[in-house]
């Protein structure tokens, strides 16, 4: 209850002092001639913030007044008071771009510099014209030099990105702004300049909006084949730069290339050496992206590339359900596995693979690869040899062999699939159930995953609440102690009472 | 008067309602012409008729008798002509006057007898009369009489009131018949079998039970089915449900008979045990409550408060006398105690209190709000419960090394209150066990990576005590394995309370599904990722792990012991509850927590040991416990290595059958009704209801049996007659041939005769 007082005397004080700032700010607008020090004492509550004032409060105030300045055009006079403000004004510039670092008010300065931009390219400023790319340049300098990824700043900026005027002029920026030394002598900085190249999205539904930020860019409309001109030529720098990275930027680099670059390069074939060498050399998330490289390649460039289900074979295995990027390998071996032309016994022994890495996974795995394997058996009806076996085959422990490496060696057709036996047995009742499709006769529809890849085990929580079994079944022994009348574990292993 | 018109007198009356006027008219003129013809004698009174006549233009009904005193009464030329003239249409009457002496005869007997009967009338009247008068003078003397011998009666005496009493006092009252132990045994077992059967069906799915008795071949088969050897597959499997007799000649099922009787024996068994546990423990308790224990209980409770040094020793004895405890008198702990309004007060109250007497004081609570008292009391043992939630929650919540142990105790004298507290109200109390649980949950997701509190563990274990956990689904349980599952495969696990919190979370979802046999993957990656952590690795090689395990790092060997440590000497110990709080791993814990993971890897193969497809639980456990160095570690877990890596072994040969769909029963082929078509006779035959049809069909059926037979019989007669007419001719044929055998020789004797009597004339001549 103290705390709760406090806080409200600070809320209190809080909007006082906006209160306070507000009026100020428009006494000082009003004023016919602006008063140089009252400005000076706006710059300079920005620079140290008192306790009870929001920065936030602060920059919004300074670009209702600079915004006004702008538009009176008193920047940009030539006697003492024009450059007086002026001078004002570029150091709000630099204290507002120090300001988006800070993960609170990056929002806030993020928002305040966009604006200015809008108010500047419209009233420019004298040497100035049109629209203040170095403005935009400043920022992203700040942005890709900061020394740990500012990812608040960057979610903002990436807002405005959708914008063709500034994603023109950022492309633009950006290719003078790489780093000159290697990424691996200065990764923070790599980083910084990927996450900025993430944002810059060149999609369809994009160039389709056409919204500027700007309105006198309209005029000049986007020109699309120059812009992916810009795009290749920042990438090959990129790429001459990204030699010998550690894995964490590697990453990166391969999901701005899958993401946002791989479908605007002219000559994608160039990256086949890259993405062979990632395949092979890592595992884990940087192949699994290597081989989302490869088969865009396939897809496009008509590559062929014969180790490519053997790789993905490989990629599946109990320790994938903890990456970044399961979704992302269930979705490639959804596809990849599309084609009904495959060799049976290969998919046979993705199938054991699959129903095997089941018995090991996360609830909200086990569901997907069951549902998948569903499919695959939909897909090569011979497979259903894996369930529906004769009646008259003898007994015998599974010829599959799990270590192999090569799919197809792997006997995986001359077993069956006792593991969606098992699965039944499993105590999550969506899980069992979803394993009971051997049982009957199979679907007719193959089940759509994409819904099921973005769940969490919290979802599977939240469901099984919202379920409708309402019967609370007690215990009918009464426990006399700690321990249950019959199959006590917790008793017999632990030494608790 | 002819015959034709008296008939018509008698009948032209009863014609007349229906014959018309016309007609009356031609009857009428027929008397008139009759009637002169004869003189008519009256030898009988007219029998007395009636009907309807014209009487003044309009129908009236006409009785003889009517008019019979008139036909007396009136001159002998006008008898009856009142009648006449009514019922003949005004036709003249007839007279009689020779017949006058007759008359006046009758006419003097008719007087004669009414004369009689009114005096017989007068007669009766005056007797009755007559009685009356007698009756009323005779009643005071009965009156007297029966007021005298009511007088004579003597007081009843000492026996008599005996007699009366014992007459009118009740003779005891109904009451239940007396139950002998053995029912009341055979009643509670019954009910439990109820309670168990209600178990196993919710622990299947939904649609299980229906795939697997199709799966199942079926029961009976009639010696003419015609299956013809379709189940031929499923024949060699035991368990057939056949009626034979055994070795011992019994009869009976063969083998399964013989499985059930045992089972059953041993569930008896149990219930008995069971039974007999909760009758001592009655015991102990009446024995408590008697004055003299408190003395010993002090002694107890001494014992139980400086046990630490020797834990295992005391630990028996502790566990005795917390049975014994519980219900014993404290005089400081007021009988009635009010529930308390808020969780300030709550805890203020059991705070000044040992652990014992926070029992009591729980139960006291619970005796004196008990809903059954007042309706109020509803709303406060759901309270009770939450503060109770809440109790635990603060205790375990930051327990520290020293009292935990306690925390645990108190615990578990707790549990059967919390039991009795949760059969109360089942859905209120696990609605706010749920939302405490929702809570934790939430919580934990925010951060999954480390461990939730062990407050969020001891409702784990709170759950698997008080609710059926075999469910297939259950509003309570199944939301817990989730979490469960959750903390096992996502927490990160770096030190000896994260490893013992692992290790209990399995023991728990072990006890969660210890009757259902169900899988869950987390606990084998978990008991996986021990063994792993023990085995010491160098640091080139890697041994494939599953998260939230270290493949390699420190934290991969983390329980792994240093190879100059010499820790064969540890005497086997069990899992330490200080084990939950403190972080530091030193070597007897080590050796305890691989123990221990050992002893559960076997428990948790043993459960899903009957589970096709169980070796692929069981093959990753032998990749890895071969790997572990044993020299190091001491006998004991020699031994239970050797007995997990035994079972891993047996398991991981498991032969399986190729899945197969169950066999189904061909479909018949469809059989071809025979069309009938209806022939067209031109007869016309009435539409009757179907039973009304049925009954004339059979009825034409015996009229058709009917005339087979009488043709039969007829024949028969024919025959019969016909034999008999052979008959009859025979022998007239004999007669005939006899009768002319005899005419032949009697005209042979006569001839002869005659040849005489011609010789005799010769001789004369």
């Amino acid at each position: 209850m103290k705390r709760l007082t406090v806080k409200v005397d600070d809320d209190t004080g809080e909007s006082l002092a906006k209160k306070q700032l507000q009026s100020k700010a428009n006494s000082l607008l009003n004023a016919e001639k602006v008063d140089i020090k009252t400005l000076k004492g706006f710059v300079q509550l920005l620079k140290n913030t008192p306790d009870n004032m929001p920065a936030g409060e602060v920059m919004n105030t300074l670009e209702v007044i600079f915004k006004n300045l702008l538009k009176r055009k008193a920047i940009a006079g030539t006697e003492r008071q024009g450059l007086k403000i002026q001078e004002l004004y570029e150091e709000t510039w630099l204290l507002l771009i120090e300001h988006l670092l800070v993960d609170s008010e990056s929002s806030v300065a993020v928002k305040v510099c966009m604006q200015l931009i809008k108010v500047e390219a419209k009233y420019p400023i004298a040497p100035n014209k049109g629209w203040p790319t170095h403005r935009i340049r400043g920022m992203l300098g700040t942005l890709i030099n900061c020394d740990a990824t500012p990812t608040a700043a960057l979610a903002n900026y990436g807002k405005y990105c959708k914008n063709l005027d500034v994603l023109e002029i950022t492309l633009k920026q950006l290719k003078s702004l790489v780093p000159g030394e290697d990424f691996k002598d200065s990764p923070i900085k790599a980083m910084n300049l990927l996450s900025i190249l993430n944002l810059l999205d060149m999609g369809k539904s994009v160039l389709s909006t056409a919204d500027y930020h700007v309105e006198s860019a309209k005029r000049q409309t986007f020109n699309f084949e120059l812009n992916r001109k810009r795009l290749n030529d920042l990438w090959v720098t990129i790429m001459a730069k990204g030699n010998e990275v550690d894995e964490k930027l590697h990453r990166q680099i391969l999901v701005v290339l899958l993401e946002r670059v791989i479908n605007h390069l002219n000559d994608p074939i160039q990256l086949t050496d890259f993405l062979m060498d990632s395949l092979h050399q890592f595992d884990g998330p940087i192949a699994l992206l290597a081989l989302q490289g490869i088969f865009t390649l396939m897809q496009k460039q008509n590559i062929t590339y014969p180790d490519v289900y053997e790789k993905l074979y490989n990629m599946l295995y109990p320790r994938m359900f903890h990456n970044k990027y399961k979704a992302r390998l269930f979705y490639l071996a959804d596809i990849f596995l599309t084609s009904t032309h495959l060799p049976e016994n290969l998919v046979a022994a993705f199938v054991k693979r699959l129903a095997r890495l089941a018995l090991q996974s996360p609830t909200e795995d086990a569901v997907i690869m069951i549902q998948f394997v569903c499919n695959l058996l939909l897909r090569h009806t011979g497979l259903q040899k894996l369930i529906r076996a004769s009646h008259a085959a003898d007994e015998l422990s599974d010829p599959y062999n799990p270590t192999e490496t090569d799919p197809v060696k792997s006997e995986a057709m001359n077993s069956s699939l006792w593991e969606i036996t098992l699965l039944q047995k499993h105590v999550v009742p969506e899980v069992a159930n979803a394993a009971r499709f051997i049982n009957s006769s199979l679907p007719v529809m193959e089940f759509d995953l994409a819904p099921l890849l973005d769940r969490k085990e919290c979802n599977i929580f939240d469901d099984e609440l919202q379920s409708k079994a309402k019967q609370f079944a007690l215990n009918y022994e009464r426990p006399t102690n700690l321990a249950l009348p019959k199959n006590q574990f917790v008793t017999k292993y632990w030494d608790l009472i | 008067m002819s015959f034709v018109a008296r008939s018509l007198i008698r009948n032209v009356p009863l014609m007349g309602k229906a014959i018309l006027s016309q007609q009356k008219q031609i009857a009428a003129r027929l008397l008139h012409q009759t009637a002169p013809l004869a003189a008519v004698r009256v030898q009988h009174p007219a029998p007395d008729f009636k009907g309807l006549a014209v009487v003044d233009n309009s129908f009236q009904e006409v009785k003889l008798e009517d008019y019979r005193e008139s036909i007396w009464c009136c001159s002998s030329t006008h008898w009856i002509s009142d009648f006449t003239a009514a019922a003949h249409f005004g036709g003249e009457g007839d007279s009689a006057q020779d017949r006058q002496a007759a008359i006046d005869e009758m006419i003097v007997e008719q007087k004669r007898r009414k004369n009689e009967i009114a005096k017989e009338k007068d007669e009766v009247f005056d007797l009755t009369e007559k009685l009356d008068a007698n009756y009323k003078l005779l009643l005071p003397l009965v009156a007297k009489a029966t007021k005298d011998v009511q007088d004579a009666k003597p007081p009843p005496d000492a026996y008599d009131k005996l007699l009366k009493e014992m007459i009118f006092e009740p003779r005891g009252s109904v009451a239940d018949k007396l139950i002998n132990p053995d029912e009341l045994a055979k009643q509670e077992a019954a009910r439990l079998e109820k309670l168990e059967n209600e178990r196993l069906r919710r622990m299947r799915a939904d649609g299980e039970e229906e795939e697997e008795t199709s799966i199942a071949k079926p029961k009976h088969r009639s010696a003419d089915d015609l299956d013809d050897g379709y189940f031929l597959a499923g024949e060699g499997d035991e368990g057939d449900d056949t009626l034979a007799y055994d070795l011992d000649g019994n009869l009976g099922t063969h083998l399964n008979g013989k499985k059930e009787a045992e089972a059953k024996g041993n569930e008896n068994e149990d219930d008995d045990d069971e039974e007999g546990e909760e009758e001592e423990e009655e015991d102990s308790d009446e024995e408590s409550d008697s004055e003299v224990d408190n003395l010993s209980d002090l002694k107890e409770s001494e014992s139980e408060s400086e046990p630490e040094e020797a834990p295992k020793a005391s630990k028996k004895k502790a566990k005795k006398s917390a049975d014994t405890i519980p219900a014993s008198l404290d005089t400081s702990i007021p009988f009635t105690i009010k529930m308390p309004k808020t969780y300030e007060n709550f805890t203020e109250l059991l705070s000044k209190h040992a652990t014992a007497q926070k029992v009591t004081i729980i139960e006291r609570i619970i005796k004196c709000n008990h809903p059954k008292l007042e309706g109020v009391n509803r709303e406060n043992v759901v309270k009770l419960y939450s503060f109770l939630l809440q109790y635990l929650k603060d205790l375990f919540e930051d327990a520290s090394e020293q009292d935990i142990r306690e925390h645990f105790q108190l615990l578990s004298k707790l549990m059967p209150h919390l039991y009795e507290l949760t059969q109360l109200n089942p859905e209120r109390m696990s609605n706010t066990l749920l939302e405490v649980i929702k809570e934790k949950y939430g919580e934990f997701r925010k951060n999954h990576k480390m461990y939730p509190s062990l407050d969020t563990l001891v409702y784990f274990k709170l759950v698997a005590n008080l609710y059926s956990t075999s469910d297939f689904r259950h509003p309570v349980v199944t939301p817990c394995f989730i979490f469960m599952q959750h903390v096992l495969s996502r927490s990160r696990v770096r030190t000896r309370q994260e490893i013992s919190m692992g290790l209990f979370l399995v023991t728990v979802v072990l006890e969660f599904v210890s009757q259902s046999k169900r899988l869950v993957p987390a606990i084998f990656n978990f008991l996986q990722g021990i063994v792993h952590m023990s085995i010491p690795k160098r640091d080139v090689e890697q041994l494939e792990i599953t998260p939230p395990f270290e493949r390699d790092g420190p934290l991969s060997k983390l329980l792994a012991l240093p190879a100059n440590m010499e820790s064969t000497k540890l005497e086997p110990q069990r899992m330490q509850p200080s084990d939950l709080v403190t972080q530091t791993i030193t070597p007897d814990f080590k050796v305890r927590a691989l123990d221990t993971s050992l002893l559960l890897i076997k428990e948790a193969l043993q459960l899903v040991e009957e589970h096709d497809g169980a070796c692929y639980l069981a093959q990753p456990f032998l990749r890895l416990l071969s790997r572990l160095p044993l020299d190091s570690y001491p006998e004991h877990v020699h031994q239970h290595h050797k007995e997990a890596t035994e079972l891993a072994e047996k398991l991981a040969a498991q032969k399986m059958k190729p899945l197969a769909p169950a066999e189904k029963k061909p479909k018949a082929l469809r059989l071809l009704e025979p069309r009938f078509e209806a022939v067209y006779d031109d007869k016309r035959r009435p539409k009757m209801s179907k039973a009304k049809e049925e009954r004339a069909k059979l009825l034409h059926k015996i009229k058709r049996e009917k005339k087979g037979a009488i043709r039969e019989i007829r024949r028969d007669t024919a025959f019969v007659q016909t034999l008999r007419l052979k008959q009859t001719l025979q022998s007239d044929k004999e007669r005939h041939e006899k009768v002319k055998r005899i005419y032949q020789e009697a005209s042979v004797q006569q001839g002869e005769l005659n040849e005489l009597a011609r010789a005799k004339k010769k001789k004369k001549f």
